[in-house]
């Protein structure tokens, strides 16, 4: 995948180019909001990391200019301003998603895969039915089975699947789960989400032999074979 | 507050009203007496000279001489209101038309009233007399008097004129009074409109100023200054956060991500893999902690939610029920929601924050077994109450609960930040409510009540908060 990181401090962005090369993909980096511009309307890119405080220009005049261009490329905007009113700022200029710095590689990578497959998603059709190995989930019916067996599954646990097996093996973090699955942006005290989470893995997982939905250290879960 | 204000500014123009009037009576009453006086003076000069052109006919022409000229005197008088009378020396009335009268030895002055002689005008009063007697040398006594019914009359009309304009003066005051009173209310109504609204959050309120430079215009002057300088501050202490914010979080999360990156790459044995975990998980704590301070120091420094949308606090209720009712089933904990509509106004993610905070307290206390009372009620104001089963919190570290980082002795093995209520009073303040800790013994319960959207307005706080 070929990613365009714009991006001032070159702390952060030479974090973030690591990790990314690590993760196999290419990168380009911009280090002011013009040379981003330049780089984002004359070469083709999957997805664009903006950091939203840019000298030269600021990174929502970029995307806004982006946007109202045409250009379609998936983008996460970093901020180091966490609140309400500058995510929906950042999300109405155009932005698929955002994340407040600090943040942990992980977070990144994991909301980059999420917008990028969105984003491939939308380009076919609608799926009505899901599946992960025997696990399948029909979107119309909201009925959910594995091995042909049904599963008994409360609406916020069919929503909380049909939300990890869109994402089917990529990582998804807890702060993501709590902002598509419950809809709000809050700090969870403890770690409700796991438990969620462990109540979900008892149906799907419980009395089969390879489990599907896995805890990834210190990032958060992921659903795959 | 504007009862007492206003009350200020009537009891102050009643006083000055007061005041003039009380200046006006005495006034009036010196003019009286003195005008009173004077007349009384000049009607005893007139007596006086009359009574001694008497005598001397007396002297002249003896006593037949002074029969005849009061005769002539009362049958065709000159002055209407001259009164003879010649009295014998037994007492008996021997010429003119006056009641009985015991005239004494030497020269006196009497008043009496002449009964039957009517006022013109006014027919009710009979006219008082003023009259000198004068003992005759051969026995009796020459009355000579005078009518004062022409000084009455004017004394009745200068009291008559002094009672209108003393009424005209007390209305005059009263109006100008309530006018001051009025204006001096409105004046200072700006200001205290002004100071409760800022009170409540709206630091970039000012107090409008007419620019006449008077004395209100130079207070609110000051006061909008006043409150540049306070926006100011707030500002520098926003600013402050946010600076650590930055400089803190950033190096706190590279110290996260060099641990992780640590722990990824091989060669770590378990031992030292499950140690570097260790140190993950306690900066992801500094960070959690980091960042609630931040978030309660930015709402606390948010204008009041009460311009927000419309949102049924029954659904987050809901929802926040729903996200925490198998944190409670881990621990047995049954939570029993009760809730019923109640539209707030307000910040959807705040409110919602505000109930998961108030659950995961209610159900890190209750012991196992135990239920949890969510209930909801819209009567006057939405009244959100969660009660739980646990050990309660001391009457004394009631309101200590509520500061940042207090957390009490009891409770310090237990996880938590020490900030969650903290959070909760700044979001259930900004909202215009107030929050209770009320003993249910055993256990707690906490009261929020937050004004329905219907009724906008300030839900005043129950005991007075900081």
């Amino acid at each position: 995948m070929r990613v365009l990181l714009i991006e001032d401090d070159p702390h952060t962005a030479a974090f973030i180019g690591k990790g990314l090369r690590e993760d196999g993909h290419t990168v380009e980096h911009a280090g002011d909001g013009k040379q981003g511009l330049f780089l984002a309307t004359t070469e083709s890119f999957d997805a664009i990391v903006l950091d939203r405080m840019l000298p030269a220009l600021d990174g929502l005049v970029l995307l806004q200019t982006l946007r109202g261009a045409g250009n379609r490329t998936p983008l996460l905007l970093l901020t180091a301003l966490g609140e309400v009113d500058h995510r929906v700022e950042g999300l109405r200029a155009g932005a698929d998603d955002y994340l407040v710095k600090p943040f942990a590689y992980s977070e990144l990578s994991a909301r980059l895969d999420s917008i990028v497959r969105r984003e491939r998603e939308q380009a076919q059709r609608e799926p009505t039915r899901l599946s992960v190995g025997d696990l399948e989930l029909d979107l119309l019916g909201r009925d959910a089975r594995r091995a042909g067996k049904r599963i008994e599954l409360q609406p916020r646990e069919f929503r909380l699947l049909e939300y990890l097996m869109r994402q089917a093996g990529r990582v998804v973090t807890r702060t993501m789960l709590l902002e598509a699955v419950w809809d709000y942006h809050f700090d969870p005290q403890t770690n409700v989400i796991d438990v969620h989470i462990s109540r979900l893995r008892q149906k799907i997982d419980h009395g089969f032999e390879r489990p599907l939905l896995h805890t990834v250290r210190g990032a958060g879960y992921r659903l795959g074979e | 507050m504007t009862g007492p204000l206003r009350s200020t500014s009537t009891r102050l123009a009643l006083a000055v009203m007061g005041a003039f009037l009380l200046a006006f009576v005495l006034l009036g009453a010196g003019v009286y007496v003195a005008v009173s006086t004077l007349l009384l003076q000049d009607a005893r000069e007139l007596v006086r000279t009359d009574s001694a052109g008497l005598m001397q006919l007396q002297r002249d022409g003896g006593r037949a001489a002074l029969v005849q000229e009061l005769r002539d005197r009362l049958d065709a008088p000159d002055d209407p209101d001259a009164v003879y009378a010649l009295i014998g020396a037994d007492g008996r009335v021997e010429v003119g038309d006056i009641p009985a009268l015991h005239a004494g030895r030497g020269v006196r002055w009497t008043t009496f009233e002449l009964a039957g002689d009517a006022m013109p005008g006014d027919g009710t009063q009979s006219p008082r007399v003023l009259a000198q007697l004068q003992p005759l040398p051969n026995g009796g006594t020459l009355l000579t008097g005078l009518r004062l019914q022409s000084q009455d009359r004017f004394l009745a009309l200068m009291l008559r004129t002094a009672l209108v304009a003393l009424a005209v003066a007390a209305t005059l005051g009263a109006l100008a009074g309530w006018l001051t009173s009025r204006w001096v209310s409105h004046r200072l109504g700006h200001l205290d409109r002004t100071a409760a609204r800022v009170g409540g959050g709206e630091l970039g309120l000012r107090v409008p100023l007419d620019g006449s430079g008077d004395a209100f215009d130079r207070l609110g002057r000051r006061f909008n200054a006043m409150l540049d300088r306070i926006e100011e501050l707030l500002g520098g202490v926003r600013h402050a956060t946010d600076h650590i914010a930055h400089d803190l979080r950033t190096p706190l999360t590279r110290l996260r991500n060099r641990l992780e990156d640590l722990r990824h790459r091989s060669g770590a044995t378990p031992a030292e893999r499950a140690a570097l975990d260790g140190a993950v998980q306690e900066t992801d704590h500094l960070l959690t902690t980091f960042g609630a301070l931040l978030r309660l120091a930015r709402i606390e420094a948010q204008p009041p939610a009460g311009e927000g949308p419309e949102l049924d606090l029954s659904a987050l209720a809901a929802d926040a029920a729903e996200l925490y009712t198998p944190i409670g089933a881990e621990r047995s904990v049954r939570l029993a929601p009760s809730l019923e509509p109640a539209l707030v106004r307000g910040d959807r993610d705040q409110l919602f924050q505000m109930l998961v905070n108030l659950l995961d307290n209610a159900l890190k206390y209750a012991p196992e077994g135990s239920e949890v009372g969510l209930s909801l009620h819209a009567g006057e104001a939405a009244v959100l109450r969660v009660d739980d089963g646990g050990p309660g919190i001391p009457e004394a570290d009631r309101e200590r609960v509520f500061d940042r980082f207090q957390r009490l002795e009891s409770h310090r093995g237990t996880p938590g930040s020490g900030l969650g209520l903290s959070l909760v009073r700044a979001i259930v303040h900004r909202h215009g409510g107030r929050i209770e800790l009320i003993d249910r013994a055993p256990g707690l319960r906490v009261q929020v009540t937050l004004p329905l959207a219907g009724a906008p307005g300030r839900i005043a706080p129950a005991e007075p908060l900081e």
